[in-house]
């Protein structure tokens, strides 16, 4: 420690040193940003339907492909494009829950059931994908120019990134606090049978959330896409960060995502500084996805705010 | 009459637990099922609200067959449930735990929360808390307040003074006497036997699923081989 400190203050290097710590910042609120549009929906819906969807994956590969097709391929506006892709991820989301998990689930399906089926429609999507627009790598020639904030490098495109996630942070803020809609969400996560003993349809509350959930996924997307290439994989990629931060935040719990996204991010990426000073390759950064996984699972199962009561 | 279960046979998965129940809930009544642990009391309850299996036999609230109706049709109809367990929103606060039971009503609700708090002055000043916060009681009585903010015409309550201090479960009883009063007829589960007959008009015993005596609390208070024998009294 004390040798970082004095490296910090007196060494040559100094200025690269700083320059350095700010852009980790900046990196670590760009992917948390991407983080939160690619999880809040997985928690939300694992919170209200009680199970893991790896589906969920597809939902932001989708929304990525289908902007692709109607802005790159169709020649549509761009903020057109981007619109149209999160409502057909949306679709894909609801569109999922009417046709399987609801029917699956009112049929008794376990968790394991639900999970399973998930993970095959999962591969369904991404094969028609693969079908429809073929395995390679597709990009949006789209060059960002470089913006320079003091020391630190980003693009239009993070910028919007992030201002984006923040006015959707603030709106389901307001959407889950506020309204009536949104307090009937919390509720039934919390407790469906009281719900339905309120008076709330779950079978409505629970299709906003899944075409919600997904829509904001399909945004995810969209960014990660553009702001490298798209790939069938694309969604698969984030779904284990996706994992972590559903249970580091606590199932179904909107600030636990809100806050363990930032978490996962900046641990990811002061891993990577770790891991560059210590010679070894950035390609283990998802290693700390999965050690954050599996430590909130060892010391704290029930994430950082709980929401959903633990089933014994 | 406002509720009348006929011949229910009632359970979970493809087992059912009560047989050949029949239960009849008048204007002004409160009506209790007594009975062991695990005689099927809350499986009654939750067979009315759509929450268990019902094999056979119908449920008739109002003059309306509502036998299969999902539970929240049946809280539009008119019908508030309180579960024996899990029965606050334990992450909502306080106040929101009011709110979501006012969920149907699309007026605003302030006045009817204030109404509601009047009635139970042990909340005031909590509204801001979680609920899972709250101590037994406050949770019990907070569960009650929910119930009561749908504006009920029948109450089904389960097991509502369960684990609560006898001080504490007299408050509760009070309570139920009054809501009682107010019009709104009650269907509950209790273990507390003695105290439930003196404050209830009409009982059923149940045993194992089936029911082995029913009638005015007053007769079932007086019938000492029923006491002895099921009820635990001397
Ligand atoms: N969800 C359930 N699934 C299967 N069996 C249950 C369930 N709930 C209760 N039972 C069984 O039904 C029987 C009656 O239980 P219950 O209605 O809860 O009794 P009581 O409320 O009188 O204590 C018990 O044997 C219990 O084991
Ligand atoms: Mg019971």
């Amino acid at each position: 420690m004390a040798l970082i400190i004095y490296f910090f203050l007196f060494s040559p290097y100094r200025w690269w040193m700083v320059i350095n710590w700010l852009q980790v910042l900046m990196n670590s609120l760009v992917w948390g940003c991407m983080y939160l549009l690619a999880t809040v929906g997985l928690s939300l819906t694992y919170g209200l339907s009680r199970f893991p969807n790896f589906a969920h994956a597809e939902y932001i590969t989708f929304g990525a492909y289908m902007a692709y097709m109607f802005f790159s391929i169709l020649g549509l506006d761009l903020y057109l494009s981007v619109g149209l892709a999160v409502l057909s991820s949306a679709l894909l989301g609801g569109l999922s829950y009417i046709l399987l998990f609801k029917p699956l689930k009112s049929r008794g399906a376990s968790l394991i059931h639900l999970m399973v089926a998930s993970i095959g429609l999962g591969l369904l999507i991404r094969h028609t994908l693969m079908q429809v627009f073929g395995g390679g790598i597709l990009s949006f020639k789209m060059i960002w120019s470089c913006i320079f904030i003091g020391p630190v490098v980003t693009t239009p495109l993070l910028l919007t990134a992030i201002v984006t996630a923040f006015i959707v942070a603030i709106l389901l803020h307001i959407l889950l606090m506020k309204t009536k809609l949104g307090k009937a969400i919390r509720a039934t996560a919390d407790n469906p049978e009281l719900a339905a003993a309120s008076g709330i349809d779950m079978d409505r509350v629970s299709l906003f959330t899944w075409l919600l959930g997904a829509a904001l996924a399909g945004f995810s997307g969209v960014f990660l896409a553009m702001r490298s290439s798209l790939v069938p994989l694309l969604g698969w990629k984030v779904l284990l960060q996706a994992f972590a931060i559903t249970l580091l935040g606590g199932i179904g719990s909107f600030y636990g995502t809100l806050a363990a996204s930032f978490i996962l991010s900046l641990s990811e990426n002061l891993g990577v500084v770790a891991l560059t000073w210590l010679g070894l390759s950035a390609d283990y950064r998802s290693a700390v996805a999965f050690i954050v996984l599996v430590s909130t699972l060892i010391v704290k199962p029930e994430g950082l705010i709980s929401t959903v009561k633990r089933r014994a | 009459m406002v509720l009348e279960v006929l011949n229910l046979v009632a359970g979970y998965w493809k087992i059912p637990v009560v047989e050949d129940i029949s239960i009849r809930v008048d204007k002004g009544e409160i009506v209790a099922l007594l009975g062991p642990n695990g005689s099927g009391k809350s499986t009654i309850l939750k067979s009315i609200m759509g929450f268990a299996k019902v094999f056979k036999g119908r449920i008739i609230y109002n003059g309306l067959d509502v036998t299969g109706v999902p539970a929240n049709r049946l809280v539009r109809m008119g019908i508030g449930y309180v579960p024996q367990v899990s029965n606050i929103f334990g992450s909502l606060t306080v106040k929101e735990n009011l709110e979501i039971g006012a969920y149907l009503r699309k007026e605003k609700v302030e006045d009817d929360v204030e109404e509601v708090l009047e009635f139970f002055p042990e909340l005031k000043g909590m509204l801001r808390r979680r609920a899972d916060s709250l101590s037994g009681g406050e949770r019990q009585l907070l569960a009650l307040a929910r119930a009561l903010m749908g504006k009920p015409r029948l109450l089904l309550l389960d097991e509502p003074t369960a684990s609560l201090s006898p001080k504490t479960a007299l408050n509760v009883f009070s309570k139920i006497v009054e809501i009682r009063d107010e019009g709104i007829p009650i269907l509950m589960a209790e273990q507390n036997v003695l105290k439930t007959l003196e404050v209830s008009d009409k009982a059923y015993i149940l045993v194992s699923g089936k029911c082995i005596a029913s009638g005015s609390s007053e007769e079932i208070l007086k019938d000492e081989d029923l006491g002895k024998l099921y009820l635990g009294l001397k």
